[in-house]
């Protein structure tokens, strides 16, 4: 069997898929109003940087974010599930295979640490170094260090336990602070030398001796490489019906006060919707994102009656990606076999979900006050939040509803 | 006996003008055991999603209690509970929360609910693993948790597909047990699997399905005499038919 060809095959396939689901995101308007959003956040960017006071922090900010960019470093393997039984015979052969992978993450990788960089720049240029040649002095250590951080993160991943893997992790966690550290605190060439020579000794004697001890962990790669794939689909899936989207689950016992209710027939399905909300996919992640990037345009933007129109804009996203929740069980078999009908399904979800954004309108109001000392608009944007939920939510999703 | 489910001229199947079933006619009274077998492709599952009201027939009529699903959804969904072949489960439910959220769904009594779990949880040796997550229990476990939602509820009907595999031997055995004891109670089950020895010894009447047709169906006395095979256990007349011999 030709392991490039495998590969190549593989690629393609990755890439028509991709394509395809892009081209459905670029019809949707929601393209549009993303680019809108990026011009008006970096206006906003400028602004930001400008207010940002003499003795800000830039190289630490900068430091942790470049950290943490390098220590992650996965590699797509484009791998499926049925090649722990298809491919296992030709593990010796696999290496090939894995390199041109390794190749593939390398070239995509560069780029993006590149693109996140000069997305840093005019912070960079704010507080470190202004002139060109600094911009290819840092873009080059960054780009040095990723390559280093790509091939020794995927020698990582032969270990067998996932708390080894854990272990080496940090100890690169810890290699590229001190790194990204000196970097942008303009230290001399004789430290980052000194640093990429550290590198080269782990990358050769010590990551590099893995691959005699371990062979590849196929399971932990098929692992990996389904959650990577889970997170294209669950953008495109904001866009599209994506039929090979798997659901993951954390369990966040911590929040079980906030999902644990009465034993009562009558609220059975507000409780599972708020299940479903707490523990599946990202969608509590997203509900806080939603509300944290809200304070921040609650923030930026002068204060004032029109902070409510905000709001409402950001209780609408909330509530329209919300609204995956009432199909999340959708293909349960239980679900569709309880007594239950579907109109009662959606009036129930209507609201649970109008519960929630009333509850983001008033997170928003809170802050609004503790920022502006204004008590008339904060109860402004709190009660057009309530409104809002009360009697527009439950037509959106009756209209949401009726598409499926 | 009184009939639960009644089937009446079913035909259907997945795209218009080519139905996989034809002509089902069949019932399950109650306090019986009712064997439904096929080869892979025979049309069973076709035929439960029918009976579960999960598929429009083409023609005929499936109903419970005399009702139809288009006619009364909520009584019709609410007189049955299923246990599908392949275990579906919530992924962000723990056990205790998928029997609360079954037992809140099919409107039990708390009190009910509560003295009816205990024992059922004891039966399948899962009381200490109730706040267990779906993704740690193994593939016999999650089909222990269909079997504990559909006992929970305690319908007239059972729809169960292809219980065993999977299971643990004890496992089985109580699940079986189980069965005995509500169909004693009156309750109505069908029941599809490829365990034919199991089969004769729980089943009360069997139909036998080939290419979407039912081609066989009545108590196994009756199937020996109907394919002169006398004495013939369920495997050889079920082979017969499958090989489409002589009936």
């Amino acid at each position: 069997m030709d392991m490039k060809k495998v590969w190549t095959v593989r690629r393609n396939d990755y890439f028509t898929e991709s394509l395809r689901y892009f081209r459905v995101m670029a019809s949707s308007g929601l393209i549009v109003s993303m680019f809108l959003l990026i011009v008006i956040g970096s206006i906003y960017y400028a602004k930001l940087i400008k207010m940002l006071p003499e003795n800000f922090p830039a190289e630490l900010l900068l430091a942790a974010v470049f950290t943490y960019w390098l220590t992650r470093s996965p590699v797509r393997t484009l791998l499926k599930k049925a090649d722990l039984v298809f491919l296992l015979p030709v593990e010796s052969r696999m290496k090939n295979y894995f390199s041109h992978a390794l190749k593939y993450s390398l070239a995509v990788q560069l780029f993006t640490t590149l693109l996140l960089f000069t997305l840093f720049w005019p912070l960079v240029q704010a507080f470190i170094r202004e002139d060109t040649m600094g911009y290819l002095w840092f873009a080059m250590f960054l780009l040095l260090s990723k390559a280093f951080n790509l091939y020794v993160s995927w020698e990582e991943q032969r270990l067998p336990y996932a708390k080894q893997r854990r272990g080496y992790m940090f100890l690169r966690a810890a290699v590229n602070a001190v790194y990204t550290f000196l970097l942008f605190q303009n230290a001399s060439f004789v430290f980052l030398a000194a640093l990429l020579a550290v590198m080269y000794v782990l990358k050769n004697f010590v990551f590099g001796v893995f691959k005699k001890m371990h062979g590849y962990q196929w399971e932990h790669l098929l692992q990996k490489e389904h959650v990577m794939q889970m997170k294209v689909y669950r953008v495109a899936n904001l866009f599209t019906d994506v039929p090979a989207l798997q659901q993951t689950m954390t369990p966040r016992r911590w929040l079980n006060w906030l999902t644990s209710a009465r034993y009562s027939p009558g609220k059975v399905l507000g409780n599972l919707y708020m299940k479903t909300f707490v523990r599946a996919n990202d969608y509590l992640p997203l509900y806080i994102r939603l509300i944290l990037i809200g304070w921040l345009f609650i923030y930026l933007i002068p204060d004032g009656w029109w902070q409510t129109a905000v709001i409402l804009l950001f209780l609408q996203m909330t509530a329209l990606q919300l609204c995956a929740i009432l199909l999340h069980h959708k293909r349960n078999a239980m679900f569709e076999l309880y007594p239950i009908r579907w109109d009662q399904k959606v009036s129930s979800f209507a609201s649970w979900l109008g519960i929630i954004t009333a509850v983001q309108s008033v997170f928003y109001a809170l802050f609004y006050f503790a920022e502006a000392r204004d008590a008339l608009v904060a109860l402004i944007i709190a009660a057009a939040g309530v409104v809002y939920s009360k009697w527009y939510v439950p037509v959106m999703v009756k209209k949401q509803a009726i598409h499926h | 006996m009184k009939r639960i489910l009644e089937v009446n001229g079913l035909s259907g199947g997945y795209v218009p003008e080519k139905p996989v079933i034809h002509d089902l006619n069949f019932h399950v009274a109650s306090g019986e055991i009712v064997g439904l077998i096929g080869l892979n492709g025979a049309g069973k599952s076709t035929t439960i999603k029918h009976v579960l009201g999960l598929m429009e027939p083409m023609k005929g009529t499936a109903a419970i209690a005399g009702k139809t699903f288009r006619e009364e959804p909520d009584e019709y969904r609410g007189c049955l509970s299923y246990i599908p072949e392949t275990p579906v489960l919530y992924d962000e439910l723990t056990l205790w929360e998928h029997l609360e959220l079954t037992a809140m769904a099919y409107g039990l009594e708390e009190k009910t609910f509560l003295q009816r779990v205990r024992p059922l949880l004891e039966e399948f040796h899962m009381e200490n693993k109730i706040k267990w997550f779906p993704s740690e229990f193994s593939k016999g476990m999650k089909q222990k948790v269909m079997i504990l939602c559909a006992l929970l509820v305690e319908p007239d009907l059972y729809v169960v597909d292809e219980p065993f595999v999977g299971l643990d031997p004890i496992g089985i055995q109580s699940f079986l047990d189980y069965m005995v004891r509500f169909r004693n109670n009156g309750a109505g089950i069908l029941m599809s699997t490829h365990i034919l020895s199991t089969a004769e010894k729980y089943c009360d009447r069997f139909l036998i399905m080939h290419n979407g047709h039912m081609v066989l169906k009545g108590t196994l006395k009756q199937l020996q005499e109907e394919t002169g095979l006398a004495d013939a256990g369920l495997d050889d007349i079920y082979l017969l038919a499958a090989r489409g011999g002589k009936l």
